[in-house]
């Protein structure tokens, strides 16, 4: 039952891996923000990201806006809900230790899927809007999942272009490298803390709002997300912004080619192997972790 | 929340009222626990409107044993272990009569330990896997009793009608999940007793939702025929992929999920020429079965799924054993239900020593223009397959 692997085979998958890996890296890039700059692990980034689909879905289908237009929407409404998240619950564990902030993610993530089964029930829901593919030689391009690599690179882009031109980029990473020389040179650590978790849900908004158009919505989508991320974060290097780029394509390749030449179930063995050796060779991650 | 806490108050002193006055001429009273909240609500629900419905027109006919019927019913918030424990207080406190299964495998397999411990005959209209009936013969189950097809021969349909076609080669894709699994094993199985060959058989991970790489390999094959055994969320995204890398088998079929309404407004046209499986539809010429549908809609607003009629039927079928037993004793209800051929609107009931059902039919639709129509088994269906699927690009 041996498959005989062509190139043409080999150049589908690794144009898939790429795809899909430009989104994780979107994803991933909020989590490693949060954790770069607050030190905290936060579990509730997935479920941020199911609510970010949500939202397109209702501006999709109530209002029958174009749902790549929601993007923007939906990462407005989600930076409103970071902010909230932050201000009322996240800012009381950002110097406590690291169990606090696991635990109190951890709960906001099982309230935000809860509320969300009461509010919008486990109906499954889809934004069917671009189905099909573009073939190129003997690679076929998935639409939706073209269009959203194009999203994800350029908002990427977008994000890191603010983290090292403008000034409140440069104090995100100021406060990531060190919190108290930032606070001595006068930049307000609370706000460089609520604006990031702000920036971190609407990364993941983003995200949820691509997927909405790929896969179907429902409450508990947004949990292996979060398992992704972090993955994704860890191979690039925790706190290390450029390396939850190169995280994100690394983790869509090994998922696909993995299961090209073995089986999709040994893919996620493939990666979590990686994950492992990572940590024992080179604990910093790829990249090296975030500048001392 | 709070109607419900209400019912489950008022029930739970209903328990206890008729409990203290529990004379003979008191109702015969069915304890089940189900999943009314959580993952699995809306299934459980249904299968709990379905006991409704057959407690209703029990009642209706004179009840059972000259007593009417009355039944207990608890949330297990799809949860085993707490399903566990209630059947325990269902037995051990509230002193029920007799008691219906649970939604789902996971639960039954569970609760069944209980009933078993208990010598409670349990007719479990909701578990599709085998092995909860097919036990070794040192933990072989007494009284537990299965209604609806095991998972084996979900995608038996789509295999025989496409052998019938003298289509040859077909490769199967299931969900590393028990149910998935069972399905996939029974379609390969029954595929080489038809003479066909299986060239491709590989599982996925549950939550996988990219299938770039397995369909990029099912492609490089060109099976005749790709049958998965899938949930919604997989069935939906191997659908859509599938045309996006351009996989166009002859003839391609799905297991749950693809009978939703959701698959064809999810998938709309690229959900058409696609096969799927059902346990029951309303359409079916069972005795009775246009008459529950109407009556179930005007009862609770909505219409029936299998999980409602699979609960109605299973409620009806224990009720016939124990009017022909003429007691509620465990062990002669087990006789009869084990003697027991039975056609309800749900189809035909008849179990094997195990208590495994054998006589039960699955039936096969496709979706042609937006309707599920039933193409399988052929004595049962209006209609005709649309076949072979047209390619992709000649739809």
């Amino acid at each position: 039952m041996n498959v005989f692997v062509t190139p043409a085979m080999l150049a589908q998958v690794v144009v898939s891996g790429i795809l899909s890996g430009a989104l994780y890296a979107m994803v991933a890039l909020g989590l490693a923000l949060i954790f770069g700059v607050m030190r905290i692990i936060n579990v509730a980034h997935g479920p941020l990201l199911m609510l970010g689909a949500y939202t397109t879905y209702f501006l999709y289908s109530a209002l029958g806006l174009n749902p790549y237009l929601t993007v923007p929407v939906s990462m407005l409404a989600l930076f409103a809900v970071g902010v909230l998240l932050e201000r009322t619950l996240v800012f009381r564990v950002v110097d406590a230790p690291e169990l606090s902030s696991l635990l109190l993610t951890f709960g906001i993530s099982i309230a935000l899927v809860n509320l969300a089964q009461l509010l919008f029930t486990s109906d499954l829901r889809s934004v069917e809007y671009l189905t099909g593919s573009w073939v190129v030689g003997p690679v076929a391009l998935s639409k939706p999942r073209l269009v959203a690599f194009v999203f994800a690179g350029a908002l990427t882009g977008l994000a890191f272009l603010f983290l090292r031109r403008t000034k409140l980029g440069k104090a995100i990473r100021a406060t990531s490298q060190s919190r108290e020389v930032a606070m001595v040179c006068g930049i307000d650590v609370q706000r460089i803390h609520l604006i990031t978790f702000g920036l971190a849900a609407a990364l993941a908004a983003a995200g949820g709002a691509l997927i909405a158009m790929i896969v179907a919505i429902q409450p508990e989508m947004g949990q292996t997300w979060t398992f992704k991320s972090f993955l994704v974060i860890v191979l690039g290097g925790a706190g290390n912004y450029p390396g939850a780029l190169l995280g994100g394509i690394l983790l869509g390749l090994i998922e696909q080619v993995a299961s090209l030449f073995l089986t999709t179930q040994l893919s996620e063995v493939v990666a979590y192997v990686l994950l492992v050796v990572v940590l024992l060779v080179r604990p910093t991650g790829l990249l090296g972790g975030r500048e001392t | 929340m709070t109607t419900k806490a209400l019912g489950a108050v008022i029930a739970a002193m209903a328990v206890l009222v008729g409990g203290l006055a529990a004379q003979a001429q008191g109702p015969i009273r069915i304890g089940a626990s189900l999943s009314l909240t959580g993952t699995y609500a809306k299934l459980g629900r249904n299968q709990h409107e379905g006991y409704k419905l057959c407690e209703k027109d029990l009642n209706a006919t004179g009840g059972l044993l000259g007593r009417k019927v009355e039944f207990v019913v608890y949330d297990d918030q799809s949860t085993p272990a707490t399903a566990v424990r209630l059947y325990e207080k269902l037995i051990t406190e509230d002193m029920v009569d007799g008691v219906m299964g649970p939604y789902s495998s996971p639960v039954t397999e569970a609760s069944a330990n209980v009933t078993e411990k208990y010598k409670k005959v349990m007719v479990a209209p909701l578990a599709a896997t085998t092995s909860i009936f097919k036990r070794p013969p040192d933990k072989k189950r007494y009284y537990v009793f299965m209604v609806i097809s095991p998972a084996e021969v979900y995608l038996e349909g789509l295999i025989d009608m496409a052998a019938k076609r003298g289509l040859k080669t077909v490769a199967v894709v299931n969900e590393d999940t028990l149910f998935s699994k069972a399905a996939a094993a029974g379609a390969v199985d029954i595929a080489k007793k038809k003479g066909m060959q299986v060239v491709f058989q590989e599982a996925y991970p549950k939550g996988n939702t990219d299938f770039a790489a397995l369909l990029t390999k099912v492609k490089s094959l060109n099976p005749d025929v790709v049958a998965a055994a899938t949930y919604f969320d997989d069935a939906v995204a191997l659908t859509r992929q599938m045309r996006e890398l351009d996989v166009s088998p002859k003839a391609y079929g799905v297991t749950v999920g693809g009978d939703l309404p959701e698959f064809y407004d999810t998938l709309k046209a690229n959900a058409e020429y696609v096969y799927g499986a059902t346990q029951w539809e309303h359409v079916l010429p069972y005795p009775g079965n246009h008459e529950f549908f109407g009556a179930y809609k005007k009862e609770f607003g909505h219409e029936p799924s299998y999980h409602s009629a699979a609960g109605y039927a299973g409620c009806l079928i224990y009720a016939e054993a124990v009017k022909r037993a003429g007691t509620l004793d465990a062990d002669r209800v087990r006789e009869q239900l084990l003697k027991l051929e039975m056609r309800t609107v749900f189809g035909d009931y008849k179990v094997d020593q195990d208590g495994f059902q054998v006589a039960h039919r699955m039936v096969t639709f496709q979706w042609q223009e937006g309707k599920k129509v039933v193409v399988w088994p052929d004595e049962m269906a209006p209609a005709k397959p649309r076949f072979p699927t047209p390619p992709w690009n000649q739809r």
